[in-house]
């Protein structure tokens, strides 16, 4: 392996002799770009602006990253950003979820976009900080132009480094909508993605990135039963109810598979219990929740379609 | 000879062509409705069927469809061995520009059908056993050999066209552009490769014509190290400089059309003519077995691969068993066959079994050459609820029932790298079968939950047999895992 590298090394050098005697600027332009990660081409027009000095060159890059980014960023601005991963980062009693997109799935499987995901998540957690606030529970709900005004502690807003972002991956990407939630005295968070690797033990102050996201804000007689938590987080993520239910008011469903109520769903653990059976054997109670899939339509997008249709018809 | 050549590669591609019919009837349906003077309404729905090279213009303007519906349609000629290959790569770096120019510099050699940027670009959406795939898929022959290209949008497509191996990809061409370089996610592009199972890229460094000669070679040499990185040969892949745009546009043809000339030279030669059915080991999934007085014992059902003759040795295998046999005749329709040859429905006698030693479900091969699992990795899909699957997530320990050639075996489900699969989600999944059956890499499979269909899947790696103990488990109840967890705690 080693040699193989050495001997491929070797002949590249050798190589640069023939390239018509451009031998400095290349290993430059390629220091340059190993060290940066900026397109050829600008690494290259960097290095003519400077004379060939690596770190002027080096310092104007990224300077001009933001710019760039920009010019990129306006350049596929209409293109369709239907793939993505939504982020859920719970610490303590504080919690965000956020959904961004891009083009491709290749994209959302590369580190560079997992670790915007969580750079973004953790802004969004830190804007839970700004507020005062003691009664039971805060949400906040941000869409797309909320976001892009959000300041950041490490300076401009969230679109500029969205823009940086696309600089660096060169295919579209938005943050669609996030989540924040804030809560006080007896009350928990809990979250999930999926899909979630297996054998985590904790996942305070972690970003999990998936396809689809759940948070949880609930009471519990014993807060350290992990599994159950995790349990309802996959139920809401993978059932998809709509409300939570209260005994008396709301009916079982004909149908136990249509189940649209968390407390009368079949547990997926379990499926000879319901939900709310678990709950009540384990002393939970689920105060609220709130599910994320990544490119599924929003209200206003449904509103929007709606009126298409109705346009359509008539 | 030629012809019994290439019967193999029909079985593949025939679905190719089924699929594209299918478009031709969307598209001609649009037809009809727009061009009602066209009187030649009828005779369109009688020859479109055999009209594959024309099906795949799904968008263009309506003139070409109407001259291409008009005339009589070509009859696919197959004198030249096929390969699948396909493209991968960044958005922006010119793909599908690349496709298109492949099939210009082609049909300037009447060789391929020229297809215009937009033609290929918007990745129709296609319904192979049921589930949807964006995929373009292009097809054209250089000297040598004939290819079906195939293009998706995402690595979930690709995932998706591997498993239901419509056309699974022999080789790919993996492009980047010489101004950018490889990008971020060009590392996504090759762990896709691999875990497609492609072993043979060769490489496109695009837009040569924006860069200078430093920056392509050092591109060259980037791709070179990333992708021995990734675990491929990174030196002796093949690396081609051009521009399709120039080719596209007939401009400077030492990196246009010459260079897509250099590339497909090299696809010619660097990915290897897969091995075709009829040249491997006869394979019979049987389908029933009869019982005739005075002959013996007759197994029938399609010829997988090979070729029969009388008086070859065969074993049958499957149902924890192994028997050895001769097959004495070779029949179809009624009438005694010389040779079977991979595709033919037959009927085999043979010597020395009873009728109830074989059951359907079995296969009859040559001797040695495949062998009974229990256990096996795969990658399936599973099926949304608009596809017909179910509605509800599942977990570790689910028992579905597995089909696939003729048999169907009860399986326990182990998923190694998630908690739990949603419906229209591509996975890993770990199969445990109640008892052997036989089962070969690349096999497909389809997942059963009672009365619908769960998923359907490629067999990606044969793991070991099952030892005792875990057989036993495979039946052990929920209480009884749950028992023994506690109890290990």
């Amino acid at each position: 392996m080693l040699l193989q590298k050495f001997l491929g090394r070797t002949l590249h050098t050798t190589r640069r002799f023939y390239a018509a005697g451009a031998g400095l600027e290349k290993s430059a332009l390629s220091a340059l770009r190993k060290k940066t990660g900026y397109t050829f081409a600008n690494c290259k027009k960097a290095l003519e602006l400077h004379n060939n000095d690596i770190s002027q060159a080096e310092k104007w890059l990224h300077e001009q990253a933001q710019s760039m980014g920009w010019s990129k960023a306006t350049k596929v601005a209409d293109r369709v950003t239907t793939q993505g991963l939504v982020g859920v980062l719970i610490n303590g009693n504080r919690g965000a979820m956020v959904e961004l997109n891009c083009e491709t799935d290749f994209v959302a499987r590369n580190d560079t976009f997992k670790r915007f995901v969580d750079h973004v998540s953790r802004i969004v957690l830190h804007y839970t900080d700004q507020t005062e606030f003691d009664g039971d529970i805060w949400k906040l709900g941000f869409d797309a132009d909320a976001l892009k005004n959000l300041e950041t502690p490490q300076g401009g807003n969230l679109a500029d480094h969205l823009a940086l972002l696309i600089g660096a991956i060169g295919e579209n990407a938005s943050i669609r909508r996030a989540l924040c939630f804030k809560v006080n005295n007896d009350l928990m968070l809990t979250g999930y993605a999926h899909p979630a690797p297996t054998n985590i033990t904790t996942t305070q102050n972690i970003t999990q990135v998936g396809k689809y996201g759940a948070i949880v804000a609930f009471r519990a007689r014993d807060f350290d039963d992990l599994e159950v938590q995790k349990g309802i987080c996959q139920q809401i993520v993978g059932m998809k109810p709509i409300k939570i239910g209260e005994y008396g008011k709301d009916k079982p469903a004909e149908n136990k598979d249509d189940e649209t109520c968390l407390i009368y769903q079949e547990y997926l653990l379990d499926a000879d219990k319901t939900v709310g059976e678990v709950l009540k054997e384990r002393g939970v109670d689920i105060v609220d929740y709130h599910r994320f899939e990544c490119g599924e339509p929003s209200k206003r997008d449904l509103k929007d379609l709606l009126q298409a249709q109705q346009l359509n018809s008539n | 000879m030629m012809s019994q050549a290439f019967a193999a590669a029909v079985c593949r591609n025939s679905s190719l062509a089924i699929r594209c019919s299918r478009r031709t009837l969307s598209t001609a349906a649009r037809l009809q409705r727009n061009t009602r003077h066209l009187a030649a309404s009828a005779a369109l729905t009688k020859s479109w069927q055999r009209l594959p090279a024309a099906a795949s213009a799904a968008t263009g303007n309506m003139q070409q469809y109407v001259r291409s519906y008009a005339n009589e349609k070509k009859v696919f000629e197959r004198t030249k061995p096929h390969c699948n290959v396909g493209t991968i790569g960044h958005v922006d770096h010119g793909k599908t520009t690349l496709t298109a120019a492949i099939t210009k510099v082609l049909a300037d050699k009447k060789l391929a059908e020229s297809k215009k940027y937009n033609e290929i670009d918007n990745a129709p959406e296609e319904k192979a056993r049921g589930i949807t795939i964006n995929v373009a898929h292009v097809e054209y022959q250089t000297e040598t050999r004939h290819y079906g290209h195939t293009d998706c949008p995402g690595h979930a497509d690709y995932i998706k066209n591997m498993i239901t191996g419509t056309a699974q990809m022999d080789g790919a061409i993996l492009v980047v552009a010489a101004t950018d370089g490889a990008m971020p996610q060009t590392r996504e592009h090759m762990l896709l490769a691999k875990q497609i199972g492609i072993d043979h890229i060769v490489v496109f460094i695009n837009k040569v014509d924006a860069a200078d000669q430093e920056m392509v070679d050092l591109v060259e040499m980037e791709i070179r190290e990333l992708l021995t990185e990734m675990g491929y040969d990174g030196d002796k892949i093949p690396v081609i400089k051009g521009s399709a745009l120039c080719a596209l546009e007939d401009k400077n043809p030492e990196i246009g059309s010459e260079a897509i000339l250099k590339l497909l030279n090299e696809v010619d030669t660097f990915i290897p003519t897969p091995v075709r059915e009829l040249d491997k080991p006869f394979l019979l999934p049987v389908e029933n077995v009869y019982s005739i007085p005075g002959r013996g014992t007759v197994v029938t059902g399609r010829l997988e691969r090979g070729v029969v003759k009388k008086g070859m040795e065969c074993e049958f295998v499957g149902y924890n068993k192994v028997l050895k046999s001769t097959v004495t005749g070779v029949e179809m329709f009624h009438q005694i066959l010389e040779e079977a040859q991979a595709g033919d429905q037959l009927g085999a006698l043979v010597r020395g079994v009873k009728r109830d030693d074989i059951k359907r479900g079995m296969v009859m091969c040559k001797p040695g050459s495949v062998k009974a699992l229990d256990q096996l990795e795969a990658q399936v899909y599973i099926l949304s609820k608009e596809e017909g699957g179910r509605t509800k997530p599942f977990m570790s320990f689910i028992q579905l029932q597995m089909f696939s050639r003729t048999w169907d075996c009860a399986v326990q489900v182990q998923i190694p790298d998630k908690e739990m699969v949603m419906p229209g989600e591509d996975t890993k999944l770990i199969l445990r079968l109640i008892r052997p059956m036989v089962l070969e890499q690349g096999q497909r499979f389809t997942l059963r939950d009672g009365n619908l269909t769960l998923g359907t899947g490629v067999v990606t790696k044969i793991m070991s047999g099952l030892t005792e103990t875990q057989r036993s488990e495979l039946t052990e109840g929920k209480k009884a895992r749950e028992k023994k967890e506690a109890a290990k705690k």
